[in-house]
């Protein structure tokens, strides 16, 4: 009993009860076992970038939870429990908020100080303790909040709709197809009894849809009997960032039933760090569910189809220095060091090593589920510090990892720190290093075929012909590119310098699409998509965002509207603003 | 017995091992109630397997104290690494000296063995005085410490420095002669052996079990013993 519990405010009591429910022997002796020594602190990249901020230490933010069992089932903490520092454990609402901003703004819970205690005290497991009680009485990050709500309830963490989620496909595979100049490699959908099943993550269908087709490639290449599944197809888990076992289980529990219920053999697991930390290891745990099938991470399967020679590649084809990034999760926590090391070096021509590596890597900064917490934005850039100069010093034009929440770690560290590199996934490097032999051969022919054809098309109708796009950015180099862009595909083009320009142009002219900056003064980007939506003449118009401040993402899917149809990050490439512009007027005409 | 204590002394002996009764019943209540709790087991599947196993990873990890060059925070900060190690030998030396005392004091008379006792016991005083400093000076040691933190290091750097006095005075050291001292010893060693269940000082009964589940949870998953360029 602790000696001021009459103090404590529900929540408290709540998140109390929850941590006896939650303990186990490896917790409760991580709880006791650290002896404040201070060696975790130079390993955390919070601290080192935050000197003067001694609240930065890991050992700091496990105390927080440290107190609270202590004030609760430690022996002296219990009797004397300033003797202890337990008479500073939380007991008031205002506490909790206290506590959210350590357990989810100051640590990325990449286990670095975990792996550097003397002791063995697994200081991130115990922030993710920390965050699940805190979930547990609804106190989190918006961000958190709503992303946990969508994996709950839609399925997959972006809120991602079936019909959007099979469209992508869909677009994929004729793109796919277009490409290999036949119609034998559309992405099998819900194929019973195939031997792989796959699972993304859903970053992939809302802004990367390419990585998907890249990966169908290797399997058309491979000569896979693979399936995609229509349902549970999200392998990423928010549990795991917001400490919610229960969600934790529910999302793995999802995708397992979906493969068992396809019949398949094996579950490849597209490249991300917690996901499949989450899927293959921990939502084995948190459901309870039995697994019968092999799971493996898409590293390994593309590994393998080289060494059994089910693909051939070519490094020659990624010529540029490439180093790798070591995502936390797929490192630390689950081991996988050489194997992305000896795909990459089948790869690309020119590997360098970054310092540290492996185990002792740094984080990209977006781990923990950061990139959800806008909030944080700020103190997440400065610690991207030590990751900037890691990149920098590899001189590499190409950082590559095997985790999407890296990219977006990763790319926003590049371009606040003016690296002037980019990011890539292990599947762009392989799937273009990919040699395609008969079937290439094939396509070189379909190809000349096609140029007849797409030039006779281009005459008689250009992608957006007929269609009325508004460009709303406050940069005039920027509206003027962008309205040239979809001016030479063939659409009208309505320009707008700022929000309250673009809402009336929009009621005006109601376009086919509207290109929207983020950043923009007065009213930014954000207010005017929220208000475009919550106007009649407007909630309908679909719109996709096109930003230079890929932070400020979440603001946008956090408002109670529904999300924008599309979102690209400057610099956009200009057939894929075409493109995408295409297939979100089209894909919105079918629904209405 | 080599010597003939003194009422006060053999008071002071008798306290000394019923102390050290206590705290061995203390210590087995402690691990008693840790795993009351439940242990929490990995149904997954091995990680990596051709990396590693839950057993590898526990058996480096249990010598994880061993290898100061396997942590980048001891590989880094070798010489606060070199100042565990003496200080831990020193607290090794000063159980001994208690208990040999009691048992076979002309063990500590041998000159050899003198030396090495004053060499460990002066050398963990030095580094408890660096690490009172250290905890009081350094802002993010003043956040972290509490209490029992500050009494724990400054209870074992005065019984370092008196340990290391009791020893001059049992070899035989003129200056120290008084039996008052190994009285005033023991009773510390005793209060000492009392404290340490209820204190941080307990970490070393934990130790074995916190480095064994941490290195079988990462060695199932394949990550350790750790891996670096």
């Amino acid at each position: 009993m602790a000696s001021n519990s009459g103090q404590k405010s529900h929540k408290i009591k709540m998140m109390e009860e929850q941590l006896a429910k939650k303990l186990t022997r490896q917790v409760v002796g991580s709880l006791v076992g650290c002896v404040h020594c201070g060696m975790c602190n130079e390993c955390c990249h919070y601290v080192l970038t935050h000197p003067d901020d001694p609240k930065m230490t890991p050992s700091y933010k496990a105390d927080q939870l440290r107190k609270l069992f202590k004030r609760s089932h430690d022996w002296t903490g219990s009797v004397i429990p300033w003797w202890v520092g337990a008479d500073t454990a939380p007991l008031t609402d205002d506490d909790l908020e206290k506590l959210k901003d350590i357990s989810f703004g100051t640590c990325t819970n990449c286990r670095r100080c975990t792996i550097n205690c003397p002791m063995g005290v697994d200081t991130a497991t115990l922030n993710r303790m920390m965050r699940g009680l805190l979930s547990h009485v609804g106190v989190m990050p918006e961000g958190v909040r709503v992303v946990s709500k969508d994996q709950w309830e839609i399925g997959n963490q972006m809120g991602v709709l079936k019909e959007d989620y099979l469209d992508t496909l869909d677009w994929m595979s004729e793109e796919l197809e277009e490409e290999l100049g036949h119609k034998n490699a559309a992405i099998p959908v819900d194929k019973a009894g195939a031997k792989v099943a796959y699972a993304i993550n859903p970053r992939e269908v809302k802004y990367d849809p390419r990585t998907i087709k890249k990966a169908a490639l290797i399997f058309y290449a491979a000569g896979e009997d693979w399936t995609m599944a229509s349902a549970g197809w999200d392998q990423t888990n928010f549990g795991l960032f917001s400490g919610d076992d229960n969600l934790g289980g529910a999302c793995g529990k999802r995708v397992y039933e979906q493969v068992a219920e396809l019949g398949s053999e094996r579950l490849v697991i597209s490249e991300c760090g917690h996901g499949y930390r989450s899927t293959r290891h921990e939502a084995v745990n948190w459901s309870g569910h039995p697994v019968e099938f092999v799971m493996e991470s898409s590293v390994f399967t593309m590994l393998r189809y080289i060494r059994e020679g089910r693909i051939k590649v070519d490094k020659s084809r990624n010529k540029e220095p490439v180093t790798y990034h070591d995502s936390c999760n797929l490192a630390r926590s689950c081991g996988i060091y050489e194997e992305p090391r000896e795909l990459l070096s089948l790869v690309v021509e020119d590997f360098r090593e970054m310092t540290p590596n492996r185990t002792e890597n740094f984080c990209c900064t977006g781990g923990g589920g950061a990139m959800s917490m806008s909030e944080y934005t700020p103190r997440r850039l400065v610690s991207g510090s030590i990751k900037a100069k890691q990149i920098a010093d590899t001189g590499a034009t190409i950082v590559a990892t095997s985790c999407h929440n890296c990219v977006d770690g990763l790319s926003d560290v590049i371009k606040h720190y003016k690296l002037g590199c980019r990011v890539e996934q292990l599947v762009d490097l392989v799937a273009n290093a990919l040699v395609l032999d008969e079937t290439e051969r094939a396509a070189a022919e379909e190809a000349a075929d096609r140029v007849v054809a797409e030039v006779t098309r281009a005459a008689e109708s250009l992608p957006l012909a007929g269609r009325t796009v508004l460009v709303v950015d406050d940069e005039d180099d920027v509206r003027e590119f962008l309205t040239t862009v979809f001016a030479d595909a063939g659409a009208t083009v309505i320009g707008a310098a700022g929000g309250d320009e673009a809402l009336a142009k929009a009621r005006a002219e109601k376009p086919d699409l509207i290109s929207l900056d983020l950043s923009m003064p007065h009213k930014d980007g954000v207010e005017t998509f929220y208000e475009l939506r919550k106007t009649a003449e407007t909630e309908d118009i679909p719109v996709c965002i096109v930003t230079g401040h890929p932070e400020f993402r979440e603001v946008v899917y956090e408002r109670p509207v529904p999300p924008p149809e599309g979102y690209l990050e400057k610099p956009v490439n200009e057939s894929k603003l075409v493109a995408y512009a295409k297939h979100i007027i089209e894909a919105h005409g079918r629904k209405h | 017995m080599e010597h003939e204590p003194s009422s006060i002394l053999a008071t002071a002996e008798v306290i000394h091992w019923i102390a050290l009764v206590v705290m061995a019943a203390v210590y087995s209540l402690r691990l008693r109630w840790l795993f009351s709790f439940k242990l929490a087991k990995d149904r997954s599947a091995p990680g990596n397997p051709a990396r590693s196993d839950g057993k590898r990873g526990a058996r480096h990890s249990l010598l994880n104290v061993l290898m100061p060059w396997g942590m980048e925070s001891t590989r880094k900060n070798f010489g606060f690494y070199l100042t565990f190690v003496l200080f831990h030998l020193g607290v090794v030396a000063g159980i001994t000296l208690a208990f040999v005392s009691t048992v076979a004091v002309g063990f500590l008379k041998i000159p050899a063995v003198f030396v090495v006792f004053e060499l460990l016991l002066i050398g963990a005083f030095l580094i408890g005085m660096y690490r009172i400093l250290r905890r009081l000076l350094r802002p993010v040691m003043r956040l972290i410490s509490t209490p029992d933190d500050y009494f724990s290091l400054t209870m074992l750097t005065v019984w370092f420095a008196l340990g290391a006095v009791t020893e001059a005075y049992i070899y035989g050291m003129v200056a120290f002669a008084n039996e008052l001292i190994l009285v005033a010893y023991l009773l510390l060693t005793s209060f000492f052996l009392l404290y340490v269940p209820f204190s941080k000082i307990s970490h070393y009964l934990y130790y074995p079990f916190t480095r064994i589940w941490i290195g079988r949870a990462l060695g199932h998953r394949g990550s350790y013993p750790y891996s670096r360029s």
